[in-house]
């Protein structure tokens, strides 16, 4: 089987597991249709409503998204997750979780690869816990709690995920000194 | 010194090949001579580490430098660890990325390109829009399905039944709230409609917080994939970790937001 034929495959598959789901749920409608047909219409309009208020922060996702696709990409921020010392590994390890993109399953094999070149466990943690900051969804997130609660959610979480870098750090042992760029082939 | 670049042809005029392991043909290009070198079918198998076994020819072959179109990073440091230097990120013919390598143009360094030259890639602007249907194909039917439910939700709800789960009271609702999001995953967007819903219903902004940071920080159905890859160790004390701060992260995000209305008003 050639590349794009496997590519192509794989993404049928994708789909149809992600399809999965709301088909799932059309069917529980149809059921709910049959029993009370007054509460299937209102959960229907109900949704509609609720896609259409979407909308516009869809729209802005999709732009956000197209330049996130275009200036970064898993190799640029791995690049980053696991450099420099102290403080500064930190802040790079958090921006790494916060730009990276994709599901979490498709980063384990990398951050495996990671640890075991030398990635300090706290750095995994702080990139793993900014991965709940998500810039590309900043407009949907706003568009339900408004700006000035989103701008606090970030900046707490930012300060979470150092908290429990430090925590995994004393208790895992390894020292935000050691990193992979000073020692690619010890682990720590 | 001696220079591997991977292509679709025979000669410079082939193109650079996008991934190594897709690639036809190795060109290999000793500078001192000018000797140019094509061995075919550089790739044996289509399995994942082809990329890797068809670097291994070429270093073998004499290589010193590699030029491909794209490369993993961390691969890419591994190799660079052993003296051989890769670059990607090289677009067009095997003679451009080997003159834009020989000039100096490009500071590339696995995976980049430089900012003036991205700016105007028609094509990887193409490429970026068609990633990002990718990305929506997978992430709206899930969403779809979310809203459905959000409507079943809202026509068989009542307050009543919600408010015998989250009472009003401040930390059972907050904990409820964290438990909700660790048990839940997915793509954070769901938590966002999920907890404006629950907002809509009265729910305290401190319990859909501890939903929300939940929602991504803990991963009870990623978790044994999460040890396999980091330990059990690493999983559990993370995921713990992360579940114990969430309520308080919580109660303090909304205590300054609280303080910052106050501050504007």
């Amino acid at each position: 089987m050639n590349n794009n034929k496997r590519q192509s495959n794989a993404v049928k598959r994708l789909f149809s597991r992600s399809l999965f789901f709301p088909l799932a749920t059309l069917v529980l409608y149809g059921a709910v249709a049959a029993l009370a047909p007054e509460k299937a219409l209102f959960a229907l309009k109900n949704s509609l409503n609720v896609l259409l208020q979407m909308m516009i922060p869809l729209f802005l996702i999709f732009i956000l998204m197209v330049a996130i696709n275009r200036f970064l990409n898993p190799e640029k921020v791995a690049k980053h997750l696991g450099k420099g010392s102290g403080v500064q590994a930190m802040l790079l390890s958090a921006a790494a979780g916060i730009i990276s993109a994709g599901p979490i399953y498709a980063w384990y094999p990398l951050l495996k690869d990671l640890r075991e070149k030398g990635a300090a466990h706290s750095l995994i943690a702080v990139f793993l816990y900014n991965r709940s900051v998500k810039p590309f969804l900043l407009p949907i997130m706003i568009a339900y709690f408004g700006w000035i609660y989103v701008a606090i959610l970030t900046l707490m979480t930012v300060l979470a995920s150092f908290a429990v870098g430090y925590v995994i750090n004393v208790f895992l042992g390894g020292t935000l000194k050691r990193t992979l760029s000073d020692n690619p082939s010890t682990p720590v | 010194m001696k220079i591997a670049i991977f292509t679709d042809g025979p000669n410079l005029t082939a193109k650079v090949a996008y991934r190594i392991g897709t690639a036809r043909w190795l060109l290999l290009i000793d500078e001192d001579s000018g000797k140019l070198e094509a061995v075919p079918d550089p790739v044996v198998t289509h399995a994942q580490g082809a990329g890797v076994q068809a670097i291994a020819l070429a270093i073998n072959r004499g290589a010193q430098v590699i030029l491909a179109g794209h490369f993993n990073a961390v691969m890419a440091r591994q190799f660079e660890a052993g003296g051989v230097e890769i670059r990607s990120g090289f677009k067009g013919t095997a003679a451009d990325a080997l003159q834009e390598y020989q000039k100096g143009l490009e500071k590339l360094n696995a995976g980049g390109a430089p900012l003036e030259v991205a700016l105007l890639d028609r094509s990887a602007i193409v490429e970026a829009v068609a990633s990002a249907g990718r990305q929506f194909n997978t992430l709206i039917p899930v969403l779809v399905g979310i809203v459905l439910w959000i409507g079943l939700f809202n026509a068989f709800m009542t307050k009543a039944w919600l408010m015998k789960l989250f009472s009003g009271r401040a930390v059972p609702d907050t904990f409820w709230g964290a438990c909700f999001g660790s048990i839940f995953t997915g793509n954070p967007i769901n938590s966002y409609v999920i907890g404006g819903e629950l907002l809509k219903h009265g729910v305290s902004l401190t319990a859909v917080t501890a939903f929300l940071m939940t929602w991504v920080t803990v991963g009870l159905v990623q978790l044994p994939a999460e040890t396999a890859a980091l330990g059990k160790r690493f999983g559990l004390l993370r995921n713990g970790l992360s579940f114990l701060l969430a309520m308080p992260v919580a109660f303090l995000t909304v205590m300054i937001l609280d303080g910052v209305k106050r501050w504007f008003s």
